[in-house]
Protein backbone atom coordinates (compact mmCIF):
# COMPACT_ATOMS: atom_id res chain seq x y z
CA UNK A 1 0.00 0.00 0.00
CA UNK A 2 1.27 3.45 -0.81
CA UNK A 3 1.44 6.30 1.62
CA UNK A 4 -1.66 8.51 1.55
CA UNK A 5 -1.92 12.28 1.72
CA UNK A 6 -3.65 14.93 3.78
CA UNK A 7 -4.31 18.11 1.82
CA UNK A 8 -5.52 21.54 2.83
CA UNK A 9 -7.42 23.72 0.40
CA UNK A 10 -7.50 27.50 0.57
CA UNK A 11 -10.28 29.34 -1.22
CA UNK A 12 -9.23 32.80 -2.29
CA UNK A 13 -11.46 35.68 -3.32
CA UNK A 14 -9.90 39.08 -4.06
CA UNK A 15 -7.36 39.14 -1.24
CA UNK A 16 -9.41 37.17 1.27
CA UNK A 17 -9.59 33.54 2.30
CA UNK A 18 -13.07 32.13 2.34
CA UNK A 19 -15.20 29.53 3.99
CA UNK A 20 -17.45 27.76 1.54
CA UNK A 21 -20.71 26.05 2.33
CA UNK A 22 -22.37 24.36 -0.63
CA UNK A 23 -20.25 26.76 -2.70
CA UNK A 24 -21.64 29.87 -0.99
CA UNK A 25 -18.71 31.90 0.26
CA UNK A 26 -18.09 33.72 3.49
CA UNK A 27 -15.00 35.82 4.11
CA UNK A 28 -12.81 34.66 6.99
CA UNK A 29 -9.53 36.54 6.83
CA UNK A 30 -6.61 37.86 4.82
CA UNK A 31 -3.03 36.65 4.45
CA UNK A 32 -2.14 38.01 7.88
CA UNK A 33 -5.02 36.10 9.47
CA UNK A 34 -3.89 32.96 7.69
CA UNK A 35 -0.32 33.38 8.89
CA UNK A 36 -1.48 33.89 12.48
CA UNK A 37 -3.84 30.94 12.52
CA UNK A 38 -2.08 28.43 10.31
CA UNK A 39 1.43 29.59 9.43
CA UNK A 40 1.99 27.52 6.30
CA UNK A 41 5.31 29.28 5.93
CA UNK A 42 6.82 26.96 8.49
CA UNK A 43 8.98 24.00 7.74
CA UNK A 44 7.40 20.82 9.00
CA UNK A 45 3.79 21.76 8.58
CA UNK A 46 1.19 19.08 9.10
CA UNK A 47 -0.08 18.72 5.57
CA UNK A 48 1.30 16.89 2.54
CA UNK A 49 0.06 19.48 0.09
CA UNK A 50 -1.72 22.77 -0.24
CA UNK A 51 -4.29 23.60 -2.91
CA UNK A 52 -5.02 27.28 -3.45
CA UNK A 53 -8.00 28.17 -5.60
CA UNK A 54 -9.03 31.58 -6.84
CA UNK A 55 -12.79 31.29 -6.54
CA UNK A 56 -13.41 35.03 -6.87
CA UNK A 57 -17.00 35.75 -7.72
CA UNK A 58 -16.04 39.10 -9.22
CA UNK A 59 -13.82 39.07 -12.33
CA UNK A 60 -10.55 37.51 -11.29
CA UNK A 61 -7.38 39.56 -10.93
CA UNK A 62 -4.78 36.96 -11.89
CA UNK A 63 -1.76 39.16 -11.15
CA UNK A 64 -2.96 39.96 -7.66
CA UNK A 65 -3.72 36.31 -6.96
CA UNK A 66 -0.21 35.37 -8.07
CA UNK A 67 1.36 38.08 -5.90
CA UNK A 68 -0.56 36.77 -2.89
CA UNK A 69 0.36 33.20 -3.84
CA UNK A 70 4.02 34.20 -3.75
CA UNK A 71 3.64 35.67 -0.27
CA UNK A 72 1.69 32.66 0.91
CA UNK A 73 4.20 30.12 -0.40
CA UNK A 74 7.34 31.90 0.74
CA UNK A 75 9.12 29.47 3.09
CA UNK A 76 6.39 26.87 2.57
CA UNK A 77 8.20 23.70 1.55
CA UNK A 78 5.20 21.59 0.69
CA UNK A 79 3.77 21.02 -2.79
CA UNK A 80 1.28 23.60 -3.97
CA UNK A 81 -1.42 23.27 -6.58
CA UNK A 82 -3.15 26.43 -7.74
CA UNK A 83 -5.96 27.26 -10.07
CA UNK A 84 -9.28 28.93 -10.57
CA UNK A 85 -10.27 30.29 -13.96
CA UNK A 86 -7.24 28.96 -15.84
CA UNK A 87 -7.99 29.71 -19.51
CA UNK A 88 -4.56 29.99 -21.12
CA UNK A 89 -1.04 28.59 -21.07
CA UNK A 90 0.29 31.97 -19.94
CA UNK A 91 -2.05 31.96 -16.96
CA UNK A 92 -0.85 28.48 -15.97
CA UNK A 93 2.78 29.51 -16.42
CA UNK A 94 2.28 32.56 -14.22
CA UNK A 95 0.89 30.30 -11.46
CA UNK A 96 3.89 27.97 -11.80
CA UNK A 97 6.19 30.96 -11.50
CA UNK A 98 4.42 32.20 -8.38
CA UNK A 99 4.86 29.19 -6.13
CA UNK A 100 2.57 26.60 -7.69
CA UNK A 101 3.88 23.18 -8.65
CA UNK A 102 0.65 22.01 -10.20
CA UNK A 103 -2.22 23.67 -12.00
CA UNK A 104 -5.85 22.93 -11.19
CA UNK A 105 -8.36 22.97 -14.05
CA UNK A 106 -12.12 22.67 -13.82
CA UNK A 107 -14.31 24.38 -16.45
CA UNK A 108 -11.56 23.93 -19.07
CA UNK A 109 -12.13 20.14 -18.93
CA UNK A 110 -15.53 20.69 -20.53
CA UNK A 111 -15.10 23.98 -22.40
CA UNK A 112 -11.47 23.94 -23.52
CA UNK A 113 -10.16 20.36 -23.54
CA UNK A 114 -7.61 21.49 -26.15
CA UNK A 115 -6.09 23.84 -23.55
CA UNK A 116 -5.72 20.91 -21.12
CA UNK A 117 -3.95 19.01 -23.95
CA UNK A 118 -1.51 21.88 -24.44
CA UNK A 119 -0.91 22.28 -20.69
CA UNK A 120 -0.06 18.57 -20.51
CA UNK A 121 2.39 18.86 -23.40
CA UNK A 122 3.96 21.95 -21.92
CA UNK A 123 4.15 21.01 -18.23
CA UNK A 124 3.53 17.25 -18.16
CA UNK A 125 0.41 15.39 -17.05
CA UNK A 126 1.72 15.13 -13.47
CA UNK A 127 1.29 18.90 -13.27
CA UNK A 128 -2.42 18.95 -14.13
CA UNK A 129 -5.09 18.41 -11.48
CA UNK A 130 -8.67 17.96 -12.69
CA UNK A 131 -11.13 19.42 -10.22
CA UNK A 132 -14.59 17.86 -10.55
CA UNK A 133 -17.48 19.38 -8.59
CA UNK A 134 -20.47 17.06 -8.43
CA UNK A 135 -24.10 17.59 -7.65
CA UNK A 136 -26.31 14.67 -6.71
CA UNK A 137 -29.39 14.50 -8.90
CA UNK A 138 -31.87 11.58 -8.79
CA UNK A 139 -29.23 9.22 -7.50
CA UNK A 140 -26.76 10.30 -10.20
CA UNK A 141 -23.70 12.47 -9.70
CA UNK A 142 -23.56 15.21 -12.32
CA UNK A 143 -20.52 17.42 -12.88
CA UNK A 144 -20.86 21.19 -12.66
CA UNK A 145 -18.58 23.97 -13.85
CA UNK A 146 -17.87 27.68 -13.31
CA UNK A 147 -17.76 27.48 -9.50
CA UNK A 148 -20.74 25.10 -9.71
CA UNK A 149 -22.95 27.81 -11.21
CA UNK A 150 -23.53 25.74 -14.34
CA UNK A 151 -24.43 22.09 -14.70
CA UNK A 152 -22.66 20.14 -17.41
CA UNK A 153 -24.45 17.31 -19.15
CA UNK A 154 -21.85 14.84 -17.94
CA UNK A 155 -22.22 12.35 -15.15
CA UNK A 156 -19.23 11.78 -12.90
CA UNK A 157 -18.43 8.56 -14.77
CA UNK A 158 -18.53 10.40 -18.13
CA UNK A 159 -16.28 13.13 -16.75
CA UNK A 160 -13.76 10.56 -15.59
CA UNK A 161 -13.77 9.16 -19.14
CA UNK A 162 -13.12 12.66 -20.54
CA UNK A 163 -10.27 13.06 -18.06
CA UNK A 164 -8.80 9.70 -19.07
CA UNK A 165 -8.34 11.03 -22.62
CA UNK A 166 -6.62 14.18 -21.35
CA UNK A 167 -3.18 14.59 -19.79
CA UNK A 168 -4.36 14.68 -16.20
CA UNK A 169 -2.33 13.61 -13.20
CA UNK A 170 -4.89 13.73 -10.43
CA UNK A 171 -8.63 13.85 -9.88
CA UNK A 172 -9.79 16.26 -7.18
CA UNK A 173 -13.39 15.33 -6.47
CA UNK A 174 -15.79 17.48 -4.48
CA UNK A 175 -19.40 16.91 -3.49
CA UNK A 176 -21.34 20.16 -3.56
CA UNK A 177 -23.97 18.83 -1.15
CA UNK A 178 -21.33 18.10 1.48
CA UNK A 179 -19.05 21.06 0.75
CA UNK A 180 -18.38 22.99 3.94
CA UNK A 181 -21.02 21.14 5.97
CA UNK A 182 -18.60 19.32 8.24
CA UNK A 183 -20.94 16.32 8.10
CA UNK A 184 -18.36 13.92 6.73
CA UNK A 185 -17.16 12.96 3.26
CA UNK A 186 -19.65 11.80 0.65
CA UNK A 187 -18.22 8.27 0.40
CA UNK A 188 -21.17 7.12 -1.70
CA UNK A 189 -19.71 9.15 -4.58
CA UNK A 190 -16.87 6.62 -4.79
CA UNK A 191 -19.31 3.95 -6.00
CA UNK A 192 -19.87 6.08 -9.09
CA UNK A 193 -16.22 5.95 -10.13
CA UNK A 194 -14.95 3.33 -12.58
CA UNK A 195 -13.44 0.39 -10.70
CA UNK A 196 -10.19 0.54 -12.65
CA UNK A 197 -9.39 4.23 -12.08
CA UNK A 198 -5.62 4.52 -12.40
CA UNK A 199 -5.38 8.24 -11.69
CA UNK A 200 -4.75 9.24 -8.08
CA UNK A 201 -7.91 10.49 -6.36
CA UNK A 202 -8.25 13.35 -3.89
CA UNK A 203 -11.63 13.39 -2.16
CA UNK A 204 -13.05 16.45 -0.49
CA UNK A 205 -16.29 17.97 0.70
CA UNK A 206 -17.66 17.49 4.19
CA UNK A 207 -14.60 17.03 6.40
CA UNK A 208 -15.36 18.54 9.79
CA UNK A 209 -13.02 16.64 12.05
CA UNK A 210 -10.16 14.17 12.09
CA UNK A 211 -12.54 11.20 12.19
CA UNK A 212 -13.82 12.16 8.75
CA UNK A 213 -10.26 12.30 7.45
CA UNK A 214 -9.64 8.78 8.73
CA UNK A 215 -12.89 7.52 7.16
CA UNK A 216 -11.85 8.84 3.77
CA UNK A 217 -8.24 7.70 3.86
CA UNK A 218 -9.25 4.23 5.02
CA UNK A 219 -11.09 3.65 1.73
CA UNK A 220 -8.77 1.92 -0.76
CA UNK A 221 -10.11 4.05 -3.63
CA UNK A 222 -8.99 7.28 -1.98
CA UNK A 223 -5.38 8.43 -2.27
CA UNK A 224 -5.77 11.73 -0.48
CA UNK A 225 -8.34 13.62 1.54
CA UNK A 226 -8.62 17.38 1.33
CA UNK A 227 -10.43 19.84 3.54
CA UNK A 228 -11.10 23.53 3.05
CA UNK A 229 -12.62 23.89 6.48
CA UNK A 230 -10.83 27.07 7.50
CA UNK A 231 -12.28 27.25 11.01
CA UNK A 232 -12.16 23.67 12.30
CA UNK A 233 -8.40 23.14 12.02
CA UNK A 234 -6.96 26.40 13.30
CA UNK A 235 -3.85 26.43 15.45
CA UNK A 236 -2.45 22.91 15.71
CA UNK A 237 -5.69 21.34 14.42
CA UNK A 238 -4.07 19.93 11.29
CA UNK A 239 -1.13 18.44 13.26
CA UNK A 240 -3.53 16.79 15.67
CA UNK A 241 -5.66 15.45 12.83
CA UNK A 242 -2.57 14.01 11.17
CA UNK A 243 -1.30 12.38 14.36
CA UNK A 244 -4.75 10.96 15.02
CA UNK A 245 -4.91 9.42 11.54
CA UNK A 246 -1.46 7.87 11.98
CA UNK A 247 -2.54 6.48 15.37
CA UNK A 248 -5.61 5.01 13.69
CA UNK A 249 -3.30 3.08 11.39
CA UNK A 250 -3.46 5.30 8.31
CA UNK A 251 -0.24 5.28 6.30
CA UNK A 252 0.76 8.96 6.20
CA UNK A 253 4.29 10.36 6.06
CA UNK A 254 5.46 11.19 9.54
CA UNK A 255 6.61 14.80 9.86
CA UNK A 256 7.32 14.75 13.61
CA UNK B 1 29.88 36.12 -8.81
CA UNK B 2 29.35 35.81 -5.07
CA UNK B 3 30.36 32.55 -3.40
CA UNK B 4 26.90 31.75 -2.26
CA UNK B 5 25.31 32.38 -5.64
CA UNK B 6 23.26 29.53 -7.01
CA UNK B 7 22.16 29.69 -10.62
CA UNK B 8 18.73 28.14 -11.14
CA UNK B 9 18.50 27.35 -14.82
CA UNK B 10 15.36 28.83 -16.35
CA UNK B 11 14.32 26.99 -19.49
CA UNK B 12 10.74 28.22 -19.18
CA UNK B 13 9.24 25.20 -17.50
CA UNK B 14 10.28 24.73 -13.89
CA UNK B 15 8.67 25.52 -10.57
CA UNK B 16 11.31 28.19 -10.25
CA UNK B 17 9.85 30.20 -7.42
CA UNK B 18 9.72 27.18 -5.09
CA UNK B 19 13.31 26.21 -5.75
CA UNK B 20 14.54 29.79 -5.42
CA UNK B 21 12.59 30.19 -2.20
CA UNK B 22 14.20 27.09 -0.68
CA UNK B 23 17.71 28.18 -1.73
CA UNK B 24 17.14 31.59 -0.18
CA UNK B 25 15.77 30.05 3.00
CA UNK B 26 19.06 28.14 3.35
CA UNK B 27 21.04 31.37 3.22
CA UNK B 28 22.22 31.21 -0.39
CA UNK B 29 21.55 33.63 -3.20
CA UNK B 30 19.31 32.21 -5.93
CA UNK B 31 19.77 33.63 -9.42
CA UNK B 32 17.04 32.45 -11.77
CA UNK B 33 18.54 32.76 -15.21
CA UNK B 34 18.48 31.63 -18.81
CA UNK B 35 21.53 33.73 -19.62
CA UNK B 36 24.25 31.52 -21.15
CA UNK B 37 27.09 33.55 -19.63
CA UNK B 38 25.62 33.27 -16.10
CA UNK B 39 25.08 29.53 -16.53
CA UNK B 40 28.49 28.74 -18.02
CA UNK B 41 30.38 30.68 -15.33
CA UNK B 42 28.36 29.39 -12.36
CA UNK B 43 29.89 27.34 -9.55
CA UNK B 44 26.57 25.91 -8.47
CA UNK B 45 23.76 25.03 -10.85
CA UNK B 46 20.28 23.74 -10.21
CA UNK B 47 18.22 22.35 -13.08
CA UNK B 48 14.65 22.28 -11.80
CA UNK B 49 11.81 20.62 -13.55
CA UNK B 50 8.12 20.44 -14.01
CA UNK B 51 7.20 19.50 -17.53
CA UNK B 52 7.62 17.19 -20.45
CA UNK B 53 11.07 15.78 -21.24
CA UNK B 54 10.70 16.20 -24.97
CA UNK B 55 9.66 19.83 -24.76
CA UNK B 56 12.34 20.61 -22.19
CA UNK B 57 15.14 19.15 -24.34
CA UNK B 58 13.95 21.05 -27.41
CA UNK B 59 14.12 24.32 -25.47
CA UNK B 60 17.43 23.49 -23.84
CA UNK B 61 19.05 22.60 -27.18
CA UNK B 62 17.63 25.46 -29.22
CA UNK B 63 18.73 27.98 -26.59
CA UNK B 64 22.13 26.23 -26.22
CA UNK B 65 21.64 25.89 -22.48
CA UNK B 66 23.03 22.35 -22.84
CA UNK B 67 26.36 23.76 -24.02
CA UNK B 68 26.46 26.34 -21.23
CA UNK B 69 25.84 23.63 -18.63
CA UNK B 70 28.58 21.48 -20.18
CA UNK B 71 31.00 24.41 -20.04
CA UNK B 72 30.22 25.09 -16.39
CA UNK B 73 30.81 21.44 -15.52
CA UNK B 74 34.02 20.98 -17.48
CA UNK B 75 35.76 24.34 -17.57
CA UNK B 76 34.50 25.58 -14.25
CA UNK B 77 34.15 22.32 -12.27
CA UNK B 78 30.71 23.42 -11.24
CA UNK B 79 28.37 21.18 -9.30
CA UNK B 80 24.94 20.49 -10.68
CA UNK B 81 21.70 19.29 -9.12
CA UNK B 82 18.83 18.18 -11.35
CA UNK B 83 15.45 18.03 -9.66
CA UNK B 84 12.59 15.79 -10.84
CA UNK B 85 12.44 16.33 -14.61
CA UNK B 86 15.80 18.06 -14.17
CA UNK B 87 17.29 14.77 -12.94
CA UNK B 88 15.73 12.87 -15.83
CA UNK B 89 17.23 15.37 -18.29
CA UNK B 90 20.69 14.38 -17.01
CA UNK B 91 20.04 10.92 -18.44
CA UNK B 92 20.73 9.39 -21.82
CA UNK B 93 17.19 9.42 -23.20
CA UNK B 94 13.49 9.34 -22.41
CA UNK B 95 10.43 7.82 -24.04
CA UNK B 96 8.15 10.62 -22.82
CA UNK B 97 6.26 12.19 -25.80
CA UNK B 98 8.17 10.04 -28.27
CA UNK B 99 11.88 9.35 -27.96
CA UNK B 100 14.34 12.10 -27.10
CA UNK B 101 17.98 12.22 -26.19
CA UNK B 102 18.85 13.76 -22.85
CA UNK B 103 21.93 15.68 -21.75
CA UNK B 104 23.76 12.36 -21.37
CA UNK B 105 25.63 13.36 -18.20
CA UNK B 106 24.71 9.92 -16.83
CA UNK B 107 23.93 6.85 -18.97
CA UNK B 108 20.58 5.95 -17.42
CA UNK B 109 17.45 5.88 -19.51
CA UNK B 110 14.05 7.28 -18.54
CA UNK B 111 10.90 5.25 -19.13
CA UNK B 112 7.27 5.23 -18.03
CA UNK B 113 6.69 3.72 -14.58
CA UNK B 114 5.55 0.11 -15.02
CA UNK B 115 4.31 -2.35 -12.45
CA UNK B 116 6.46 -5.45 -12.26
CA UNK B 117 3.72 -7.40 -10.47
CA UNK B 118 0.07 -8.07 -11.38
CA UNK B 119 -0.97 -5.33 -9.03
CA UNK B 120 -1.81 -2.13 -10.87
CA UNK B 121 -0.32 1.07 -9.50
CA UNK B 122 -1.67 4.55 -9.89
CA UNK B 123 0.26 6.89 -12.12
CA UNK B 124 1.61 9.52 -11.52
CA UNK B 125 3.37 8.36 -8.41
CA UNK B 126 2.43 11.16 -6.00
CA UNK B 127 3.25 11.64 -2.37
CA UNK B 128 5.89 10.93 0.22
CA UNK B 129 7.83 7.72 -0.44
CA UNK B 130 10.62 6.04 1.44
CA UNK B 131 14.06 6.40 -0.10
CA UNK B 132 16.96 4.02 0.48
CA UNK B 133 20.21 5.82 -0.14
CA UNK B 134 23.71 4.49 -0.64
CA UNK B 135 25.44 5.50 2.58
CA UNK B 136 28.25 7.17 0.67
CA UNK B 137 25.97 9.63 -1.07
CA UNK B 138 26.96 13.10 0.02
CA UNK B 139 23.55 14.71 -0.32
CA UNK B 140 21.95 12.33 2.21
CA UNK B 141 24.46 13.17 4.98
CA UNK B 142 22.82 13.53 8.39
CA UNK B 143 19.57 11.87 7.33
CA UNK B 144 18.21 8.54 8.45
CA UNK B 145 18.77 5.67 5.98
CA UNK B 146 15.09 5.39 5.10
CA UNK B 147 13.84 8.94 4.99
CA UNK B 148 10.72 10.03 3.14
CA UNK B 149 10.60 12.53 0.32
CA UNK B 150 7.89 13.97 -1.93
CA UNK B 151 7.56 12.54 -5.45
CA UNK B 152 5.34 13.48 -8.35
CA UNK B 153 6.22 11.75 -11.63
CA UNK B 154 4.95 9.38 -14.31
CA UNK B 155 8.34 8.55 -15.81
CA UNK B 156 11.34 7.27 -13.93
CA UNK B 157 15.04 6.77 -14.37
CA UNK B 158 16.10 3.15 -14.70
CA UNK B 159 18.87 1.82 -12.50
CA UNK B 160 22.03 1.01 -14.39
CA UNK B 161 24.95 -0.86 -12.95
CA UNK B 162 27.65 1.72 -13.47
CA UNK B 163 29.83 4.03 -11.47
CA UNK B 164 27.04 6.28 -10.23
CA UNK B 165 25.83 6.08 -6.67
CA UNK B 166 22.11 5.63 -6.20
CA UNK B 167 19.24 6.12 -3.83
CA UNK B 168 16.24 4.02 -4.78
CA UNK B 169 12.50 4.09 -4.22
CA UNK B 170 9.61 1.84 -5.24
CA UNK B 171 6.29 2.38 -6.95
CA UNK B 172 5.29 -0.55 -9.11
CA UNK B 173 8.98 -0.94 -9.87
CA UNK B 174 12.28 0.10 -8.33
CA UNK B 175 13.68 3.31 -9.76
CA UNK B 176 16.35 5.94 -9.20
CA UNK B 177 15.27 8.30 -6.43
CA UNK B 178 18.61 10.11 -6.46
CA UNK B 179 21.88 9.81 -8.34
CA UNK B 180 25.43 11.01 -7.78
CA UNK B 181 28.11 10.91 -10.44
CA UNK B 182 31.12 13.08 -9.65
CA UNK B 183 29.88 16.66 -9.44
CA UNK B 184 26.55 15.78 -11.04
CA UNK B 185 23.63 15.08 -8.71
CA UNK B 186 19.96 14.45 -9.28
CA UNK B 187 16.86 13.80 -7.23
CA UNK B 188 13.61 12.43 -8.64
CA UNK B 189 11.87 13.74 -5.54
CA UNK B 190 11.42 17.43 -4.88
CA UNK B 191 13.79 18.49 -2.07
CA UNK B 192 12.13 21.92 -2.10
CA UNK B 193 8.79 20.23 -1.37
CA UNK B 194 9.87 17.59 1.13
CA UNK B 195 9.86 19.76 4.21
CA UNK B 196 12.73 19.17 6.68
CA UNK B 197 14.25 16.16 4.91
CA UNK B 198 14.25 17.91 1.57
CA UNK B 199 15.86 21.06 2.89
CA UNK B 200 18.59 18.92 4.42
CA UNK B 201 19.36 17.33 1.04
CA UNK B 202 19.43 20.73 -0.61
CA UNK B 203 21.64 22.13 2.12
CA UNK B 204 24.03 19.18 1.79
CA UNK B 205 24.31 19.84 -1.93
CA UNK B 206 24.82 23.59 -1.53
CA UNK B 207 27.49 23.06 1.12
CA UNK B 208 29.57 20.65 -0.98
Amino acid sequence: MTTKRLIFTLLYDSGSFMLSRNFRLQRVGNLKWLEENYGFGKVGSAIDELIVLDVSRQPRNIERFCEDLKLLTLDCFAPIAAGGGVRSVDHARLLLRSGADKVVVNSAIYDQPELVEILGKEFGAQCIVASIDCEQNNGMFVATKKNSFEMTNHTLADTIKICARLPIGEIYLNSIARDGTGNGLHLEILDHLPANLTTPLILMGGVGNSKHIVEGLRDSRVDAVATANLLNFMGDGLSRARRNAINEGIDLANFD
Amino acid sequence: MADRAVVIVDYGMGNLWSVASAVKHLGFEPIVSSDLESISTADTLILPGVGSFNRAMQTIRSSEIDKAIGEALHANEAKLLGICLGMQLLGKSSTEDGFSDGLGLVDNEVKKITSVSDQQVKIPNIGFREVQADEEMKIFGGLETRSQFYFVHSFCMQILDDRSKYAIAHHGQTFVAAIESGRVFGTQFHPEKSQKNGLKVLQNFLNL
